[in-house]
């Protein structure tokens, strides 16, 4: 028999019983589009968050911070760097120089302090990150530190500042509260022994940054302020830092360890070094388990779909048990009647799996939107921040083959026992069957 | 009939043997028999004497427990299920209860050993059209089995079974189930194929009056065959 006619003959049996063929390919559908769903989102909010970190992160780039603050408290998204270390062990500004002397292939090396605090004017009080950086050396490790207005001035007095973009227009739609050129107060709550203390001083607006975006470890922020190192070493009377920055010349694999490791030693394991490639790598660990974890999930519906599809095609090859006497009668080889049910769910299975992945594909775009819409803002520093992370999701061509593959594949495999039983049917045995 | 042709069937001592369970039933217990083309045998006998079971047998549907059973010169004992298959494609097979596929409409089913046999569709679809006017059925090629009448049924499955053109008809009680004015242009039909195409026929029936429209009658009893005679 013609593989054509094998179809037909399959799309006839369906046809037969719509109702009956239509739930089970519901439950492929729902199989399908959960998968579908779940892949594309994770995938779409891991390359949202990858080609953040790239943008924000070079690979050339190594960030130390003392281990006990190590990355959580090192600021992911610029916000709320510790303030000192528990263990007692710091890092200096002065250590700088000590690193970049470790090796040749340390380009330089940035320290900076953070701290939490205020910006004010006359029709503005917001809260900021205040950041102590070398402007000159950090714009050559952050290309994305430079200005929209005004210049990142090479050798800074010690009033002057440099803004994101968030802190001059907090709701991005025009509204600016102050210019380059303006002055603006900056305000430290100092709690770190006895009563707490503000301390403020005026600083003048040097520049205001590029809108960034989104997350950078150690780089700029749209909701940060910097200002020289000096002027942090004294405004917040510390010489102790919260972490470095350090550029090497090659980002190749084996000079990023070896940097990496002779940073650990000479700070005797007492800081952690993050470099690109490790979180990135850590990144893509984390989302394959979570892929993983919700693959698993999404395959039980599709494993419940298809002992659902073999249910069904045990009952219909009970009620058909005499119209397979009657074909093999006629002459058709076992391998036909086979392939007549297999064609059966592979018609489910393919029917099933393109519209889940119809279905999927919506649910991924509607859940995408309504996560951008709040709960996935990074929002550091405070209110106001519109820096909106949206979420695009994305169906790969794996997943698309992936899912179409596993659909009919499920279908398929749940068929074949029914599929083998009627083929195996002696014809007057089920000529005889009532 | 050349006594040198290949007999469609020819059956030496064979026998059938059902098992019930532990109980053996010997429905067919050594039965001779040959069929030469262009005959015309009506095998007649009561209920459970084994017609149906010789018939299958004859039909490629069973191998038989012993004894030896050429259909066409083929030992069909020594065919696999593939092979039984493709020889049941030669055999035009009218049974017992009409057995047409309900959701298939009457041109469908009779396509359907052609598109069993690889024939492309349209070839087919003439050939059906074709054979369902040569039954008087011209009307009824896209009507469904259930919007039939009983012998108008039973001209789908003979249709059906003429598909392939086959070497030889058999016919499992072709009347059982209709009138006799039905019965009798049913017996017509298979008559005129026998004269005209020299189609072998082999009809089993419980009717006496129409066994004898047959060339030869053959009378079955408990297994057996009592008696083989020429009309
Ligand atoms: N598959 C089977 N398993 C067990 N016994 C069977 C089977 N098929 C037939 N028999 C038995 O073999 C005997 C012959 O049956 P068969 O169907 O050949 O009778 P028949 O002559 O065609 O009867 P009828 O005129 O009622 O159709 C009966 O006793 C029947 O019960
Ligand atoms: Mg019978």
């Amino acid at each position: 028999m013609k593989g054509i006619d094998v179809f037909g003959y399959s799309f006839s049996a369906i046809k037969l019983r719509k109702l009956r063929a239509a739930l089970t390919t519901l439950g492929v559908i729902i199989g399908i589009a959960a998968i579908v769903a779940l892949l594309s989102i994770t995938q779409g909010l891991q390359a949202t968050i990858t080609g953040q970190l790239n943008q924000g992160l070079s690979a050339n780039t190594l960030i130390i911070t003392p281990s006990s603050g190590s990355f959580g408290g090192g600021g992911f998204g610029g916000g709320g760097l510790s303030d000192a270390s528990s263990s007692g062990f710091s890092l200096h500004v002065t250590d700088t120089t000590e690193i970049v002397a470790l090796s040749p292939d340390i380009e330089t090396a940035v320290a900076i302090i953070s701290r939490s605090g205020y910006v004010q004017t006359e029709n503005l009080n917001r809260e900021t990150t205040i950041y102590g950086v070398d402007f000159e050396q950090y714009a050559q490790v952050y290309p994305t530190f430079r200005t929209t207005e005004g210049t990142i001035p090479t050798n800074p007095s010690e009033n002057q500042v440099v803004v994101g973009t968030n802190i001059n227009q907090p709701g991005q739609n025009g509204t600016i509260f102050f210019n380059t050129g303006d002055t603006i107060n900056i305000t430290w709550t100092n709690a770190t022994s006895g009563l707490p203390v503000n301390k403020t001083y005026s600083a003048n607006v040097a520049g205001v940054l590029e809108r960034i975006g989104g997350l950078g470890i150690g780089g700029p922020s749209d909701t940060g302020i910097y200002i020289p190192i000096e002027q942090a070493q004294s405004f917040f009377g510390t010489d102790q830092c919260n972490m470095i920055i350090v550029t090497v010349k090659n980002n190749d694999n084996a000079t990023i360890t070896s940097v990496s490791n002779a940073i650990t030693s000479h700070f005797s394991n007492q800081v952690s070094v993050i470099s690109a490639t490790a979180v990135l790598s850590l990144l893509s660990s984390v989302f394959s388990t979570i892929q993983l974890f919700l693959i698993g999930i999404a395959a039980i519906s599709l494993l419940v779909a298809g002992i659902g599809i073999m249910n069904i095609m045990i009952v219909s090859l009970i009620e058909r048990t005499r119209e397979i006497g009657i074909l093999k009668a006629l002459g058709m080889k076992s391998r036909s009647v086979l392939a007549i049910f297999l064609g059966e769910s592979v018609i489910i299975g393919l029917i099933g799996a393109i519209i889940g992945i119809g279905v999927g594909w919506g649910l991924a775009i509607v859940a995408s939107q309504v996560l951008g819409s709040g709960a996935f803002s990074p929002g550091a520093g405070g209110g106001g921040g519109a820096s909106a992370f949206t979420i695009t999701p994305l169906l790969t061509p794996e997943v698309l083959v992936g899912a179409l593959a596993f659909g009919v594949g499920v279908s398929v495999i749940f068929a074949l026992y029914p599929a083998w039983r009627a083929s195996k049917l002696k014809p007057v045995d089920a000529l005889r069957y009532e | 009939m050349s006594s040198k042709t290949v007999p469609v069937v020819e059956a030496m001592n064979v026998k059938k043997t059902y098992m019930l369970g532990k109980v053996p039933v010997e429905a067919l217990r050594g039965v001779n028999l040959r069929v030469e083309t262009g005959d015309f045998v009506s095998i007649l006998g009561p209920s459970g004497s084994g017609k149906s079971t010789l018939l299958n047998l004859i039909g490629a549907l069973d191998k038989p427990t012993s004894g030896t059973l050429r259909i066409d010169g083929i030992d069909i004992a020594k065919l696999n299920d593939n092979q039984l298959a493709e020889l049941r494609l030669r055999i035009g097979f009218v049974f017992q209860f009409f057995n047409l596929i309900p959701r298939l409409t009457a041109r469908d089913n009779v396509e359907l050993p052609m598109s069993i046999a690889d024939m492309n569709k349209t070839e087919r679809k003439k050939r059906a059209t074709e054979l369902l006017e040569t039954v008087g059925l011209k009307e009824r090629t896209n009507h469904k089995p259930a919007e039939l009448s009983g012998g108008q049924q039973q001209r789908v499955a003979i249709a059906r079974a003429l598909a392939n053109n086959p070497k030889f008809l058999l016919l499992d009680e072709p009347t059982g189930n209709v009138d006799s004015k039905t019965a009798s242009e049913v017996l017509a039909l298979i008559q005129n194929l026998n004269k005209e195409q020299n189609v072998s026929i082999i009809m089993v029936t419980h009717d006496e009056k129409l066994a004898h429209q047959a060339k030869r009658i053959i009378k079955v009893f408990d297994g057996e065959i009592h008696s083989d005679v020429v009309n």
